[in-house]
């Protein structure tokens, strides 16, 4: 079995002996790893999410979909590392993005294991431009897909939380690192996606990398407007 | 495994760890002074307390806290361009020194009434503290506040954006003065409380007092309009509603 493989599967295990050598960068090479993993998992997954529309977004998505995340990383990058230190979990700025690496890693292997049946579901799906029922299969799609990363999501981050406390200085403020590097991670990379949108290609709407004006409004204004027109 | 989890301290007092209010390792270098206002602040404090007094360790923090700020700044000047790129890290940097620096006597007073027997210049350089550190977070914060400026439309977004980071990022300064307090031997922080409630006053409607930090204005000052930052917002907000509306 090859190397990163193996590691793909500890981390899934949970061991601690990996991370520990990862952390403390005794073991060369981890960031390497999580990378392709990231890339690989997410890539794989991004593209069955993408080949609805076909083999042209399915390319798009499954490099947007790895970049939502490392781009979410980056910027919060340095924010995670002074929110670490400054509650008192001894974690900074590089021991901080290895982790939340560690847990995208973890999350990119869940999802690359799930492509298989993210396949199946596509190959069954019509496409967006595919006459009637198109909004409804575009609903059942999107409802799949989100379903299917928050349980990744969820997975990984519950694991990477018993890391997280078990390495810091102090349990506690671990735990309150790990919350608010969450809480970061889901204002910023919610609007990286909007940002990099589109994924799943609303009926109607044409196959393209991004939008023609990708940066015209935000994510929160556009939730602020979409409950503004129900109510 | 090399994480070690927290063991029983023997010393601890009201939940505060006395082994961190140990003197200051490492000197008075600007790395250091940055490392240990984020991972041990009371060490600053013990040193501003029974050091000699140089002042070396308030201009660092002052320096710190311009550097830091004017960053954060320019990247708020970004949503805007042209004039804003300068007049808002300027305004921003001018604004929180000034605040500052009317809510010191309260902040001396109020640590002595409850019960705190600090040197004065402690007192300031617990103050530099609050300052450099929240600029440091806002720092940090900044690519999130860069990705932001150049994606929204509103103003009133950005803004609203911006008073909640500057919320979060002085709360944690907030957190080490009322640390400090304890492991110098304040014996009521109440009074601290409401000095952080004044300061925290004091700053956000300097942003309505130093309008328009963030959006286009004609005038770089609007001194003349006098306004109290809960009426201006509810305008802002209501004119952003009636805008929605109108399209």
């Amino acid at each position: 079995m090859n190397p990163t493989t193996q590691n793909a599967i500890a981390l899934c295990r949970g061991d601690n002996g990996l991370l520990a050598d990862w952390i403390g960068a005794a073991r060369t090479g981890s960031v390497r790893c999580c990378l392709l993993l990231i890339a690989l998992g997410c890539g794989t997954y991004g593209f069955t999410v993408g080949l609805r529309n076909g083999w042209e977004m399915g390319a798009y998505v499954a490099v947007k979909l790895p970049l939502i995340l490392l781009i979410t990383l980056l910027l919060n990058g340095l924010l995670n590392g002074l929110l670490g230190l400054v509650v008192g979990s001894g974690i900074g700025v590089r021991k901080s993005l290895q982790f939340l690496l560690v847990g995208v890693a973890i999350m990119a292997v869940i999802l690359g294991a799930l492509s298989p049946v993210s396949f199946f579901a596509t190959l069954n799906t019509p496409s967006s431009g595919d006459g009637s029922g198109g909004y409804a299969w575009h609903g059942a799609s999107l409802l799949m897909h989100t379903l299917l990363i928050a349980f990744a999501g969820i997975v990984a981050h519950a694991r990477l939380l018993q890391h997280v406390r078990e390495f810091s200085d102090r349990s506690r403020a671990g735990t309150v690192a790990f919350f608010a590097w969450l809480a970061g991670n889901l204002f910023v990379g919610a609007q990286v996606s909007w940002n990099l949108r589109p994924y799943f290609v609303s009926p109607g709407l044409k196959v393209e990398f991004l939008r023609d004006d990708p940066f015209n409004g935000n994510f929160y204004e556009a939730v602020w407007v979409a409950i503004k027109n129900v109510t | 495994m090399t994480g070690n989890k927290s063991k029983p301290n023997p010393g601890n007092h009201g939940g505060i760890r006395d082994d961190e209010y140990v003197p200051l390792e490492g000197g008075t270098s600007l790395s250091n002074l940055i490392g240990k206002l984020l991972q041990k602040p009371l060490s600053i404090v013990h040193e501003l307390e029974t050091g000699n007094i140089s002042w070396r360790i308030h201009g660092v923090l002052l320096l710190v806290s311009v550097v830091c700020l004017s960053v954060f700044g320019f990247v708020v000047g970004t949503f805007s361009w042209g004039n804003q790129l300068w007049a808002t890290p300027l305004k921003i940097v001018s604004g929180l020194i000034f605040s500052a620096l009317i809510c010191l006597p309260s902040l001396y007073i109020f640590t002595c009434i409850g019960g705190l027997k600090a040197k004065f210049s402690s007192v300031v350089g617990m103050l530099c503290a609050i300052v450099a550190l929240s600029g440091l977070l806002l720092v940090g914060f900044a690519p999130v506040v860069w990705l932001f400026s150049v994606s929204s439309t509103s103003a009133l977004f950005i803004g609203f954006l911006l008073l909640v980071l500057w919320v979060i990022c002085v709360g944690f300064g907030f957190t080490l003065i009322f640390r400090a307090g304890k492991a110098m031997g304040m014996t009521n922080t109440g009074h601290l409380l409401v000095w952080c409630m004044i300061f925290l006053l004091v700053t956000v409607q300097m942003t309505t007092t130093l309008r328009p930090i963030v959006g286009k204005s004609d005038s770089l000052f609007n001194f003349g309009e006098k306004k109290f930052f809960l009426q201006y917002w509810s305008e802002q907000l209501q004119q952003a509603t009636d805008g929605r509306s109108d399209d």
